[in-house]
């Protein structure tokens, strides 16, 4: 009960960030319409290649990894917490780091639903991408679980970079290129080595993008796949909560933890 | 009114040792920052940790806050030791540090207190309730909805001390809480930590301003280069700051050989620009230097308190003029 309070306190500081970072207006035009524009450039490739059936792929793919750039934001905005110099409070406080941090970065969640559904149902159709009714909803939903499944795993970068603040844009983007090139967003993970197939799958947003895609090609088929989101999703946030006492271990040990500078 | 038990702190022969050097390798020569710390604070004191730079205060209130492992030795607080009963520490006691850092710019400050309220697992009206009021209590309640960033310096503070309080600790640490305050706000400033007292919380707090500590404090602890020195009463650093006062004019030297000699008067140094310090040794000499030089036709007189480092090479330092007790 107090994990699940200070989660949601530390989501004052979410959306007090991400309302002084985007007006309606800006996230509107700017954030949305970019993320439009990258998702429609991928699939012109595929309409480029002269085959429908490469532009939905594409489509999809590109969608769903727009939900991947977004919540590894995660990398940025726990590093903030380190720049707001409250680090010492916090771990001199009663309360779980781990929940301090799961809210602290929440806002990519929300943002990056609202932005791939944009794109899957309303950019989709104009491609070849069809929705009925109850597809539609049920996408909404799968969304939102792939989006909250990978920010558990986004957290993980984002506990680790705490410790190397200058690295945080760096390893936001390492791991956003990676996960596009292997977790079947542009080929379907059989292209790579088995290996790297059975590694991806460690990944929530791989079965996220399997239920999407299942849904796109007109079936129901989501529950396993979303089972296997949440599954892998818990590990990384008790990987997150391990790397977050860590920190606060190493801290109080070597006196990385300053006061008030 | 909180009930406590006795001591509030407890630390002993407590010891903490920095490895030298920067970056990766850590390969230079060991840094003591606290070298064998003795002290006690009694349930329901201001206890003063007074000061000068790099002594090792907010070393000490780190392990206090367990943000810190000591090297060596044992601290307590309110009976839990700070190395392994961690839990019992942090619900127990505020930490309240100077300057602009450790709050969260973007809320408001009402906002601030919740989080950190939510954090020592206050919830629903109980936490509103203790947020309004400690928004009260540091003249905040009309700014209460407004974002932090906007605010002054000393208003930070009180967002800062009301922080500090949310928890509703026993023991509060507050170290340097008045850097870069003004003296206006500085004032206000103790004046809340004398309700602390008067709630018998029990308060550490650091500072290198004699007369800060000499103002609030029940008790004084003097620390330099990790030990502590002495425990005093604030009538000790009173005495002392009158004592050492000092006396800065432009004196002709025959002058200058003439007043040197006057018993009391301790160091005598004459600056490039001709401006003569004397350092006194005694109390009332500094008045009675001003006379003797106003009757000499010197215009331009002024006096200072001593800095702390100069108390500390008077009281400490030896060269014959320590009086101790
Ligand atoms: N994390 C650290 N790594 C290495 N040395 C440190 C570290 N923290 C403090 N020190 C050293 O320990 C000594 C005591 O520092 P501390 O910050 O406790 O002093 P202080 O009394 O609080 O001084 P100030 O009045 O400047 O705040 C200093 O010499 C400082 O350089
Ligand atoms: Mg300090």
């Amino acid at each position: 009960m107090h994990f699940i309070r200070v989660f949601q306190a530390g989501t004052l500081n979410a959306f007090a960030d991400f309302a002084a970072t985007y007006t309606v207006r800006t996230w509107t035009f700017a954030w949305l319409g970019r993320i439009i524009a990258q998702v429609v450039f991928f699939t012109l490739i595929g309409t480029l290649l002269g085959s429908p059936e490469q532009q939905r792929f594409l489509l999809v793919g590109a969608a769903v990894m727009a939900i991947v750039g977004e919540v590894l934001f995660a990398c940025a905005s726990s590093t903030w917490e380190r720049r707001a110099g409250t680090l010492p409070l916090l771990v001199a406080s009663p309360g779980s780091l781990l929940a301090v941090f799961a809210g602290r970065s929440i806002q990519w969640v929300p943002s990056s639903l609202a932005t791939s559904s944009v794109c899957l149902l309303c950019v989709g159709p104009l491609f070849g991408v069809t929705w009925s009714v109850p597809s539609a909803l049920l996408l909404v939903v799968v969304l939102f679980v792939t989006a909250a499944t990978t920010y558990c795993f986004a957290l993980v970068p984002g506990a680790a970079v705490l410790n190397a603040m200058d690295l945080r844009n760096i390893v936001a983007n390492v791991i956003g290129a990676l996960i596009t090139a292997f977790c079947g967003a542009v080929v379907p993970v059989s292209f790579w080595p088995s290996w790297i197939g059975w590694a991806v799958n460690a990944l929530p947003v791989t079965h996220g993008l399997r239920a999407v895609r299942e849904l796109a090609s007109g079936g129901f088929d989501v529950l396993p796949h979303l089972g296997y989101a949440v599954l892998t999703a818990a590990i990384w946030l008790v990987v997150a909560g391990w790397l977050l006492r860590r920190l606060a271990e190493r801290g109080r040990r070597d006196g990385t933890i300053e006061f008030g500078d | 009114m909180i009930k406590q038990v006795a001591p509030a702190v407890e630390v002993t022969a407590l010891r903490r040792v920095f490895a030298g050097g920067k970056g990766l390798r850590k390969r230079g020569p060991e840094h003591v920052a606290l070298d064998g710390v003795d002290l006690v604070v009694d349930a329901g004191e201001v206890h003063g940790l007074l000061g000068p730079n790099g002594a090792g205060k907010t070393t000490l209130c780190k392990i206090l806050s367990t943000v810190l492992l000591p090297s060596g030795g044992m601290a307590k607080v309110l009976g839990h030791d700070v190395v392994t009963h961690t839990a019992q520490v942090r619900t127990s006691m505020g930490i309240v540090f100077g300057g602009e850092r450790g709050l969260y710019g973007r809320l408001t400050a009402r906002q601030n207190l919740k989080f950190w309220g939510a954090l020592h697992g206050l919830h629903g009206k109980q936490l509103r309730t203790r947020v309004d009021a400690l928004l009260d209590r540091v003249g905040l309640r009309d700014r209460a909805d407004d974002r932090v960033e906007a605010f002054s310096r000393g208003m930070k503070q009180r967002v800062h001390l009301a922080r500090g309080m949310v928890g509703d600790p026993a023991l509060l640490l507050l170290d340097e809480p008045t850097t870069g305050m003004d003296p206006v706000a500085a004032k206000d400033f103790r004046a809340l930590v004398g309700e602390l007292r008067a709630e018998r919380r029990t308060v550490l707090i650091t500072t290198h301003d004699m007369v800060e500590a000499e103002q609030v404090c029940d008790r004084v602890s003097l620390i330099d280069s990790g030990r502590i020195l002495a425990t005093e009463s604030p009538n000790a650093l009173s005495e002392w700051i009158t004592r050492f006062e000092r006396v800065d004019a432009l004196v002709p030297p025959e002058l200058v050989s003439r007043l040197r000699t006057l018993p009391g008067v301790g160091s005598v140094s004459t600056s490039d620009d001709g401006r003569t310090r004397f350092e006194t040794t005694e109390e009332g000499v500094a008045a009675q230097l001003v006379r003797s030089l106003v009757e000499a036709g010197v215009t331009t007189v002024t006096t200072s308190k001593p800095s702390l480092e100069e108390v500390y090479l008077h009281v400490f330092g030896g060269n014959g003029m320590a009086v101790r007790r």
